[in-house]
């Protein structure tokens, strides 16, 4: 029965979503994220964190328009990725890295560049697709179980969705930790709302109300990268192909799908629970599938000069993990990746609560997304394989005119949030933060959900001492909230142990040294 | 990496003392801050000891003097055109932004840097302040009615 009321709530989600003004802002956004998607200089995050302000006007009278609007970028973003790296060898966002290393040598060596654009769109689309099947079924179930949750449980999520950034995405956890403290920081500038007490404001009346995420977040996205790629344009323009996907090309690619159907189905299937987990977006998932092709191929050898399986398992996981990362947003309020943490205060401004009890109280709103996610990759893939040479003429948008376009474009975002010029300042100051950051390899995810996810756990936290008078055992004393403290604490410890192998490794290889020295001797 | 270490100690500092007394459920309103700003001040310690002890010598953070003056030449217009904003308003900024990046950077001919100082405010008068009614700083010429933006 659970299954027929899955389907008749995604027909009325279809019913929502095709209504032609929802169709309309699904194509804007689309079109906009693989504009955003083939600028090596704009990424998905970015681009709809600056549209955010934007969505404010279109979400008073339908915030599904506004979430279709913003989703679509990342759906167009993911593809129009593919479409820089595998041309020009330059990777347009950052989850499509992984297409340099065999999509390019594919397009290039092999001549064959119809053929690669083809194999990472049809892979894209049949990793979405099947990912947004599982959302269709599991968000739902997962809303529904939240919805049992108290102050300690919703805390122990938080807790884990930080430790999972600290565990299993970065590349130095000190760092992610210290992101996250500043993350906490800056959520927690302004009026306390238990005790109404200024905190963190250094007598600024003009913060006495908090930082706004969105202007931060238009900072360090869009201003931080803008500067990154101003410091590093020019490098890495070397080679540019010219390509168009023929019918010839997609016959071929059919082909070569049919061949590899299994590992493009598991590979989404693995990219798709990967994505769920808090902290993880495209970006890991291309990786964890380029990973998962090589380790299962007959002739990992064939890797890195053009092999299909290469272009075709990572889209898949990367796409898939997209689609994964709204699940944790929509069902338990919790954003799987920086650019559904964005979508997630935009559901905040729009004064939609995100979490479990959207699936009851915005029914209209939780279907026409998930409706449109199925919408949204079916026209992303259309497009994709009719205007290649299109998307591909983006790229000759001279820099002396884009640049400030998208500082402009930035500024308007962030002023017009509240029609405040410091939002302008606060942009400003976190785009030269976001720049440092990135160069001193800081990263800036943990930090974007820490500061989205800062005021939820500060709350729930007091919420659950103060149920306890004050004892932190509450933490730990319900089932659920002591299961997921327990896998917090398993993720924390991932980084010891990856130490602890890696000092044992160093030893072992220096103690054969050693006796191979005195053998020698 | 020491000096962004000591940064991050000394940027958290003021966060460590604002710490405020004991409230219902044993946490006052600066538990959470104090916290917060430890677990930087700890990491900051860490990251700054690690860089301080280590032999390793990484590739360079940024890629050379042009690069850094690519970043300079985006940094300095970008606040001059936001400070100025609170004087010209956002139109005659954009205007002049955009001009002086297409003349400057771009090193187009005259006739197309005055089509995108022109146009381009044009293009955004028209899309946000009539379209989307999102009404942005104006110059102080439009507080003196002289101008319509």
């Amino acid at each position: 029965m659970e299954v027929f009321n899955v389907f008749g709530d995604l027909a009325g989600g279809f019913a929502t979503a095709l209504q032609p003004f929802n169709i309309f802002m699904l194509f804007v956004g689309v079109l906009l994220g693989l504009v955003v998607g083939v600028l090596p200089g704009l990424g998905g995050t970015s681009a709809v964190a600056i549209l955010l302000p934007i969505t404010v006007i279109i979400a008073r009278t339908s915030p599904t328009s506004a979430v279709i609007l913003l989703a679509g970028v990342y759906w167009g973003a993911l593809f129009g990725g593919v479409v820089t790296s595998i041309l020009f060898n330059i990777p347009g966002e950052p989850w499509s890295v992984v297409l340099l290393f065999d999509g390019f040598p594919l397009a290039k060596r092999k001549g064959k560049p119809g053929v690669a654009l083809a194999s990472s769109f049809f892979a894209s689309f049949v990793g979405a697709f099947l990912a947004t099947v599982m959302f269709t079924f599991f968000a739902r179930a997962l809303a529904d179980f939240a919805l049992s949750f108290g102050p300690p449980e919703l805390f122990a999520v938080f807790v884990m969705s930080f430790a999972t950034l600290i565990g299993l995405g970065a590349e130095s956890p000190v760092k992610a930790v210290m992101m996250i403290g500043f993350g906490l920081l800056l959520a927690a500038v302004g009026f306390d709302t238990l005790t109404g007490q200024p905190r963190l404001t250094f007598g600024q009346i003009g913060i006495l109300s908090g930082i706004n995420f969105v202007p931060v977040t238009i900072g360090l996205f869009g201003i931080g990268e803008i500067l990154a790629s101003a410091e590093e344009s020019g490098i890495g323009f070397v080679e540019r192909l010219s390509a168009k996907v023929g019918f010839s090309d997609i016959l071929e690619t059919l082909g070569e799908l049919r061949k590899r159907i299994w590992l493009v189905v598991s590979t989404g299937i693995i990219g798709f629970w990967f994505g769920i987990l808090p902290g993880h977006g495209a970006t890991a998932g291309s990786f964890l599938g380029y990973g998962l092709a090589r380790q299962w191929s007959k002739h990992p050898e064939e890797f890195g000069k053009g092999e299909i399986s290469g272009i075709m398992a990572p889209q898949a996981s990367a796409d898939a993990a997209a689609v994964g990362s709204l699940v944790p947003m929509i069902a338990l309020g919790v954003p799987g990746s920086p650019t559904s943490a964005v979508i997630m205060a935009g559901l905040f401004i729009w004064g939609l609560t995100p979490g479990p009890l959207l699936f009851t109280e915005h029914h209209d709103f939780v279907w026409g997304l998930i409706a449109s996610i199925y919408l949204g990759h079916l026209l992303t893939f259309i497009i994709c394989l009719l205007a290649v040479p299109l998307l591909a003429s983006i790229m000759r948008i001279p820099y002396a005119i884009l640049t400030p376009f998208i500082v402009l474009i930035s500024i308007i975002g962030a002023y017009s949030l509240n029609n405040s010029m410091l939002d302008v300042f606060i942009t400003i100051v976190f785009g030269l933060i976001g720049y440092w950051l990135r160069k001193m390899k800081y990263p800036l995810a943990p930090l974007v959900v820490a500061i989205v996810l800062g005021d939820s756990t500060e709350k729930t936290l007091r919420q659950s001492l103060i149920a306890s008078g004050g004892n932190p055992l509450i933490l730990v004393q319900w089932p659920i909230a002591t299961i997921l403290m327990a896998l917090a604490v398993i993720l924390l410890l991932i980084p010891f142990i990856r130490l602890l192998r890696s000092r044992g490794r160093a030893r072992t290889a220096a103690l054969e040294a050693e006796t191979i020295g005195t053998a020698i001797d | 990496m020491v000096v962004a270490a000591v940064a991050m100690i000394d940027s958290r500092a003021g966060a460590m003392v604002d710490t405020t007394g004991r409230e219902p459920g044993g946490v006052g309103a600066g538990f959470y801050p104090f916290w917060s700003a430890f677990l930087v001040f700890v990491c900051a310690a860490v990251v700054g000891y690690k860089s301080w002890r280590s032999t390793v010598t990484g590739p360079p953070v940024y890629e050379g003097r042009e690069g850094i003056f690519a970043v300079v030449k985006l940094v300095i217009p970008m606040v001059v055109a936001v400070v100025a904003i609170a004087w010209l308003g956002f139109y005659i900024v954009s205007g002049l932004y955009m001009g002086l990046f297409a003349r400057w950077i771009g090193r187009y001919n005259w006739l197309v840097v005055a089509l995108l100082t022109v146009g381009m405010p044009a293009a955004i008068y028209a899309a946000f302040e009539i379209g989307f009614r999102v009404s942005l700083p104006k110059s102080f010429l439009y507080n003196i009615g002289v101008l319509p933006f």
